[in-house]
């Protein structure tokens, strides 16, 4: 084999990982991966209060609501997703913290306002870098709501209801 | 709909819409490209001129925990008119400045008691997340957006304080002022 196609073999199969980490980076560069990874979010909210309400570490009212929300928001997105030829994810795996913060209702409502702030901050992320405009305003309608459930978390922990980082 | 978007409230914002948005404030300057955004967010930087107004006269009718929340609302307000400046600023735009005090005043309905400025208040917010959120759509660069989706939160929490302070949910709605 002649010095110069070595090289290019070489070059080559050098070439292959950069080309797979471009397509997996391109592949995460798009609404429907944006939408998956909120949907596994909002996933995870569902269960974090459903899992709450069981043991009643929520009160059962406000409980009962946010999970409702949660339902809904998981519903509207996989409608998106669907729409968009998008693969729902399976279902999350459980937060190691969940199983602690379920002590008492003050320690879930820290637990659900991280959760919260984590999901908004998520959604402000997908809303500057979608593709389609079309999801602009759905999508920050649902990021608006979860915007509101820290409020009510912060009430549940008599905290100031616009906290740091508000 | 909430039961507190009476018609009275609603004609209030909407005068506060007029107000803002009128012929009076000047158009952006010759600068910015069409398309670039800079004539959107002109619009929504005219209407956050006159919510830190709006949110004045509220205050004056609201006292203990509601006056200090407002307070703390007028300060964060005044930080989106930074914000929004800065966008406007960046694309060659000329930010438009708000006008008087009085000027606002003349748009804003009565306040004669805390019903009516929550009532004011709750109708402002809404505008305001519907502005961004329409917003979110519409602007062409991802700093925009961006930017955008903060204060739209933003504004969403401060509707939830509005809510809770009337004696309502913080979150009464899964989708805030819209649906998917």
């Amino acid at each position: 084999m002649s010095t110069s196609r070595r090289r290019l073999l070489l070059a080559g199969i050098a070439a292959v990982p950069l080309v797979a980490r471009t397509r997996a980076a391109r592949a995460q560069d798009t609404d429907v991966a944006r939408l998956e990874r909120l949907l596994a979010l909002e996933h995870r909210l569902g269960s974090a209060y459903e899992a709450a309400l069981r043991r009643d570490a929520i009160e059962p009212a406000l409980g009962e609501q946010l999970h409702e929300h949660e339902r809904q928001h998981v519903r509207g997105l996989e409608q998106a997703l669907r729409a968009r030829g998008g693969l729902e994810p399976r279902a999350t795996v459980p937060l190691p913290e969940l199983g602690a913060s379920l002590a008492s209702r003050p320690a879930f409502a820290r637990f659900a306002l991280g959760l919260e702030a984590e999901a908004v901050a998520a959604y402000e992320d997908a809303l500057a870098r979608l593709r389609s405009p079309r999801l602009g305003r759905p999508l920050g309608s649902i990021m608006a709501c979860g915007a509101q459930h820290g409020v009510a978390l912060r009430g549940v922990l008599g905290e100031p209801l616009l906290g740091p980082g508000a | 709909m909430r039961s507190s978007l009476t018609r009275r409230g609603a004609l209030g914002a909407a005068g506060l819409a007029l107000a803002s948005c009128g012929g009076g404030d000047p158009p952006p300057g010759g600068g910015p490209q069409p398309g670039s955004g800079a004539g959107l967010l002109s619009s929504i930087l005219a209407l956050e001129h006159a919510s830190v107004a709006a949110w004045g006269a509220i205050a004056e009718a609201l006292r203990g925990d509601a006056l200090r929340y407002a307070r703390a609302i007028v300060v964060r307000e005044e930080e989106h008119v930074t914000r929004v400046t800065g966008l406007v600023a960046a694309l060659g735009g000329d930010p438009v400045e708000g006008r008087t005090r009085e000027e606002y005043a003349r748009s804003f309905p009565r306040l004669r008691d805390e019903a009516d400025a929550l009532r004011f208040a709750g109708d402002l917010e809404q505008r305001l997340v519907r502005a961004y959120l329409d917003a979110l759509g519409l602007l062409p660069e991802e700093r925009q957006r961006r930017i955008a989706a903060e204060i739209a939160a933003q504004e969403a929490q401060d509707l939830a304080v509005v809510h809770v302070l009337a004696g309502e949910p913080a979150a009464p709605e899964p989708f805030v002022t819209g649906t998917l």
